[in-house]
């Protein structure tokens, strides 16, 4: 080799980083700690200019998830998992409420690939490398939707520990519209049970159970538009606090993102509720369709969850008036 | 244009009109220009844009373009050839564009970096941009996340009413178990919020709290 193409061969290898970096193998790296890693921690949430401060406790130990989340910023609101039993208890409200799914915890399941099908809706970047106050240096990768129907995701992930200290949720635009980071964060494999134990005194709290009854083989409802993506993953009946009958309960999903819709049949003497609420990054939209109450929640933005919800039809009903369609499409 | 022909070319697009009426549709599609007018505007960007990535749209609609046809009665009648020809160059045009357009989605859509891609380093912490509300009616305005073509969804107008929070929270706690890893968190936090007590406006944690 003459002397200048090995110079120019030893400056390209000079000016190449050490190990190229992909956003999905971060993910990937990110995955395995969150489905594996023990640890208490604290983080702050920042939402719509509020900023709240939670402690959270996470234990993964032969197979089982246990994870205690506490506000430290009010009435001290906790929120346990055991698997596949979660409880909310809200002391200010005199309330817990007991969701437990028999056989359902894959459905805490991990992140999924972000290939085929979902590289049509979400697309994977890998940023570059950030150092950040609390943390020293992270892997920045982001997520970002492809169309208006969901969120994106910028997630810090340390370069140690493969754990997101931070991340930013946006809406379709760009806009940051929720951060979590991590203020403290310590791992520890011998987390004792009685730390997933509720601070609060749970003799004063009313219970309320509701939990998913049956598989749904042939739901009775259908959504006939759903955004691109989205595919029925779950049907079934659930049975929810307040509610003497149980409502049909259809899971839809892009992979990532996931929108519960509930259908309740109507209640004496109770008027229907209709339009949109919010709790944190999820978002409610309620309507009345055929005189039941329709009720789509998820973590995606509101008019995802009218689109999908209005669309909801009674099995063997036509989905809408072609006039309608027609409209929709225009639109 | 009557809104019945409308729902009836609606329906043709989705597959749901019976054959009788797709072969009067098609019927009337040789000679009305103005229904194959609305078939292009109202068909070509939604039927691609809704497609779930798996079948390009066009194709699907020049299927049904050709099953209608197969099924109508042979009539011999040499006469009617050039209008038919005529017809049919249209919907092929038709799904040929949207092949087109549908590709171009795919194609932008799919542009990601590889594993080789020069990284964007990163050498000091970032800015921080504000957290925003959820917006209900946000614009398509495609920010720094968006350079490729996107589908604007409908906006949610009505009322804000919504439910009570009580509902809203066992809704919440029914739904926690289904949202994604990325965001459970998240729920999780939003259900076990304190309204009255978050700091409005606070962007740096309280003050530790007692051991």
């Amino acid at each position: 080799m003459s002397p200048r193409p090995a110079i120019a061969f030893a400056l390209s290898l000079a000016a190449m980083p050490a190990c190229a970096e992909s956003g999905q193998e971060w993910l990937a790296r990110m995955t395995a700690a969150l489905n594996n890693a023990s640890y208490v921690g604290e983080f702050i949430s920042e939402s719509a200019g509020r900023t709240e401060r939670l402690a959270i406790t996470h234990r993964v130990r032969d197979g089982v998830v246990s994870e205690r989340l506490v506000s430290l910023t009010g009435h001290g609101r906790e929120l346990v998992r055991e698997n596949d039993e979660v409880v909310v208890y809200l002391p200010d409200q005199k309330l817990a409420i007991i969701e437990r799914r028999a056989g359902r915890s894959d459905l805490m399941g991990s992140l999924p690939q972000f290939e085929g099908r979902m590289a049509s809706w979400y697309k994977v970047d890998w940023v570059g490398r950030e150092t950040l106050e609390t943390f020293g240096p992270t892997a920045v990768v982001a997520v970002r939707p492809l169309d208006g129907y969901r969120f994106g995701y910028r997630l810090w992930i340390d370069l140690d520990t493969h754990m997101p200290v931070r991340s930013d949720l946006s809406d379709g635009s760009g806009r940051v519209i929720e951060r979590l980071r991590f203020t403290r964060l310590r791992f520890d494999d011998n987390i004792p049970d009685s730390a997933f134990e509720p601070s609060l005194d749970r003799s004063k709290l009313r219970w309320v159970r509701q939990s998913p009854q049956t598989d749904d083989e042939a739901p009775a409802w259908k959504a006939a538009q759903v955004p691109p993506g989205f595919r029925l993953s779950v049907s079934g009946m659930q049975a929810l606090a307040g509610n003497g009958a149980p409502a049909s309960h259809l899971v839809y999903s892009d992979g990532l993102a996931t929108v519960s819709v509930f259908i309740q049949p109507p209640v004496a003497g109770k008027p229907p509720a209709q339009g949109t609420s919010r709790s944190g990054v999820a978002s409610a939209y309620t309507t009345v369709i055929a005189g039941h109450q329709v009720t789509a929640v998820g973590e995606v933005p509101p008019r995802t969850l009218k689109y999908i919800a209005s669309g909801l039809r009674p099995v063997g009903v036509p989905p809408e008036t072609p006039a309608a369609a027609a409209a929709n499409r225009r639109n | 244009m009557t809104d019945r022909i409308k729902e009836q070319l609606s329906a043709f697009l989705d597959g749901e009109l019976p054959d009788p009426e797709s072969a009067l549709l098609l019927k009337r599609l040789e000679r009305d220009d103005e229904l194959r007018g609305a078939l292009s505007r109202y068909s070509l960007i939604g039927a691609v844009l809704r497609s779930d990535g798996d079948v390009p749209a066009a194709r699907q609609v020049a299927a049904r373009v050709s099953a209608a046809i197969a099924r109508e009665p042979f009539r011999g009648v040499q006469a009617q050839l050039p209008r038919r020809v005529a017809v049919l160059r249209s919907l092929g045009g038709l799904a040929v564009a949207a092949g087109v357009a549908f590709a171009a989605v795919m194609l932008v859509r799919g542009v990601n970096p590889g594993p080789g891609a020069a990284p964007e380093v990163v050498l000091a912490q970032a800015p921080v941009p504000p957290v925003q509300p959820v917006a209900d009616d946000a614009d398509a305005d495609s920010g720094e996340a968006l350079a490729v073509p996107y589908v604007t969804p409908p906006a949610a107008d009505g009322p804000a009413a919504g439910l009570p929070q009580a509902e809203l929270a066992n809704f919440l706690v029914a739904h926690y178990g289904y949202a994604s890893p990325l965001v459970r968190r998240s729920v999780g936090a939003g259900l076990i919020s304190d309204d009255e007590a978050a700091i409005e406006g606070a962007l740096e944690p309280a003050s530790q709290p007692d051991p």
